[in-house]
């Protein structure tokens, strides 16, 4: 039997007030995010148990205020509106304390069933900032509670008031009337604000440096800044690589383990050859050549969830306006290319706090350049078996490599398609803090799982697809020519001579890759077949196709051809235009094959091989 | 520079991108355009308001505190915004 929701309640506030942690200590992993139906914006629900209730609790997207700047705060407002939840609750940062309560005026005003939970208690004490929470809810009328979302003091006080408030809701709200100039009515909002705050709020007169003014005296330093800043991207990736490398060590050799093992037992249950081939080399050789590479792409996730909540990546944005204006857009438009090192997908949705149509649009053209961490897996691959001693120098001139193209393209498009001008930069600078240890785990994790998602779904389906085309039709010998694949990459391998890789089976890794570039891994793990007796047999193959240079070709032409069609999808719904994205899919490709024709050609002529 | 100059230019608007780091200003005008205007409202950023200017290198965003907030803004906008020391 379904179960009732009994209260439904909404958590709404600015951005950096803690309302993610306070979601997370609420809900924990019991939660779910999608997207709000039809729209562009993510919603986040989960449930909790209290004293025999169900209560929903739904986390909208952080906003300033109830007028509609970007789409997320137009999809608050008409939430709180249209939706009518139970209860609204409205984290609010006691540092700052008067534009939150802004947003508290616009929200009473709307007649919304409003708690406010006031955060950072425990930070205040020690900043020596007093809130007289009592008389602030005499004042509006309303619930005030103190909270501290991150060492989850107060839930409990909240969840009393949630539930007490629903049951009993109280009969007098403080009436607010403006006139209706708007103008007149942000002064009179204000007005108002910093009155309610001199009768609630002491804090000592705030004097010289708090430790954040202190941190970004170093951190945005005019000439440090940006220096700073590519050290830490660099210690980043040195950090990625470094961190999972035991761990991947460790997965290979179970994965190998378990190669051995199924193909012995099934040789002893007396399973014939054909499913025999298909567990070993098509299952366990495709789907486990791919979830080898999970911690690379799980600790990716971690640091650039680290970034985020600390409070550095707004101080991205602020270190790269000035570059990013040289590209027509402004320095919010960085951080959506950081997130697509993780992967593009996140960083294609990220774009939806920009304002504008076109800057979207600009933004979301070069970030296919950036290398996702599906792309990972074929460098480490590749870099592993042909440049063993440069592995980090390869995979870094990768990246690099996609950085330079995603500036370009921005140039050219800047010139060519989109003349007008960037839209207005303003963001906040939160004070820099601890990251909350919990949502980062819960992010990052929630990123694994998806990925373990594909691997048991997509990478499953097209293991066995690829494996079938390889032993298909009966008789002829596996992942060689004859088979199916065989013929369908020799078909598609000429148009990649020029570029050193005009064997089948490349042709094949790039056509599945297209479903997902760690495809390309498993493609050759399923074409090769995983050797029972070492790990080292695809890379051993792969030497026998491959010339160092035309591997380094390789690796270009998998960096810049279309990013994946996830990508390609996500494209169409962000910008809702099937032109823009099948216009992603033919761009890439032709920049792709032109730099990997130069690297090989250009390779050729100056003597490498 | 003179006194002459100093108390010259304490007296005009100015425009908020041409204040040095450390001054106390009142905002006097935002001309951004009205959605943009709305936006900096929503952050206290209007005319009336206070701001300290906490960091202007003279190229790229200025950094204003705004209320009790650190507020980057783009050099351009900051331009189209009038302000006097105080």
């Amino acid at each position: 039997m379904p179960k009732k929701f009994k209260i439904k309640v909404v958590l709404v506030g600015n951005p950096n007030t803690g309302k993610s942690t306070l979601f997370n200590a609420l809900t924990g992993v019991r939660q779910h995010v999608g997207n709000w139906p039809g729209k562009t914006v993510e919603k986040k629900e989960g449930i909790l148990e209290y004293k025999g209730r169900t209560i929903k609790i739904i986390d909208l997207p952080g906003t300033y205020s109830l007028t509609a700047y970007t789409e997320e705060e137009a999809i608050t407002a008409r939430f709180i509106n249209g939706t009518k939840p139970n209860v609204v609750v409205q984290i609010i940062d006691a540092q700052n304390l008067e534009r939150n309560l802004f947003m508290t005026v616009q929200l009473i005003e709307s007649g919304a069933p409003l708690i406010l939970a006031i955060n950072m208690l425990d930070l205040t004490q020690k900043e020596n900032i007093q809130i007289d929470t009592k008389k602030l809810s005499i004042l509006l009328g309303i619930p005030v509670v103190p909270i501290s979302a991150k060492q989850k003091k107060g839930i409990e006080n909240l969840m009393q008031t949630i539930v007490g408030y629903f049951e009993n809701p109280p009969t007098s709200f403080l009436k607010l009337k403006y006139g209706t100039k708007i103008e007149s009515e942000t002064k009179k909002r204000y007005d108002l604000v910093k009155n309610l705050s001199k009768e609630v709020l002491s804090s000592p007169t705030l004097q010289g440096d708090n430790t954040s003014d202190k941190i970004d005296k170093i951190l945005l330093n005019k000439f440090l800044g940006i220096p700073i800043f590519l050290v830490i991207t660099w210690l980043m990736f040195q950090a990625t690589f470094k961190l999972s490398k035991p761990l991947i060590n460790w997965i290979e050799t179970l994965f190998a383990l378990l190669a051995k093992e199924s193909f012995l037992i099934l040789d002893k249950i007396g399973a014939l050859k054909w499913t025999q081939s298909l567990i070993v080399d098509g299952i366990i050789g495709g789907v486990g050549g791919v979830l080898v590479f999970i911690p690379i792409i799980g600790t990716l996730f971690l640091l650039i969830a680290l970034l985020e909540d600390s409070g550095y990546m707004a101080r991205i944005a602020y270190l790269m306006d000035n570059f990013m204006q040289k590209l027509g857009l402004h320095g919010k438009a960085f951080i959506p290319l950081i997130i697509g090192f993780g992967c593009n997908v996140p960083g294609i949705m990220a774009t939806r706090t920009l304002a504008t149509k076109r800057d979207r649009l600009l933004t979301i053209l070069i970030n296919p350049f950036i290398s996702c961490g599906a792309r990972l897996p074929v460098y480490a691959l590749f870099a592993g078996a042909f440049f063993s001693s440069y592995q980090g120098l390869i995979v870094f001139s990768m990246y690099l490599l996609g950085i330079f193209i995603a500036i370009l393209a921005g140039l050219i498009f800047k010139k060519i398609l989109l003349k007008t001008t960037s839209s207005p930069f303003v963001i906040e600078l939160p004070p820099y803090r601890y990251p909350a240890l919990q949502g980062i785990l819960l992010h990052a994790w929630g990123k694994i799982w998806l990925f373990i998602k594909k691997a048991g779904t997509i990478i499953l389906a097209f293991s066995i697809i690829i494996w079938l085309m390889s032993s298909l039709p009966v008789g002829v010998d596996y992942g060689s020519n004859k088979s199916l694949a065989g013929k369908m990459g020799e078909i598609a391998s000429p148009i990649f001579e020029p570029l050193g890789f005009g064997n089948w089976e490349s042709s094949v890794a790039l056509l599945f890759g297209l479903a997902g570039k760690e495809i390309i891994v498993s493609t050759f793990g399923t074409l090769y077949g995983v050797n029972i007796e070492n790990t080292q047999s695809v890379s051993q193959a792969l030497k026998d196709n491959f010339t160092p240079l035309s591997a380094y070709a390789f690796m270009v032409f998998v960096s810049l051809y279309v990013p994946c069609l996830p990508t390609i999808a996500i494209i169409k719904r962000e910008l809702n235009s099937w032109k823009w994205a099948i216009f992603v899919i033919f761009y890439t490709t032709a920049v792709a094959w032109i730099m990997a024709f130069i690297v090989y050609q250009g390779g050729s002529l100056l003597g490498f091989n | 520079m003179g006194t002459k100059n100093t108390n010259y230019l304490k007296m005009k608007k100015l425009l908020l991108s041409q204040l040095k780091q450390g001054i106390r200003a009142e905002i006097l005008k935002v001309d951004c355009g009205k959605n943009f205007t709305g936006r900096l409202c929503d952050l206290g950023l209007f005319e009336g308001t206070n701001v300290t200017i906490v960091k202007n290198d003279h190229f790229g965003p200025l950094i204003l505190k705004i209320l009790n907030s650190k507020i980057a803004l783009g050099r351009g906008e900051a331009a189209k915004i009038y302000a006097k020391e105080i």
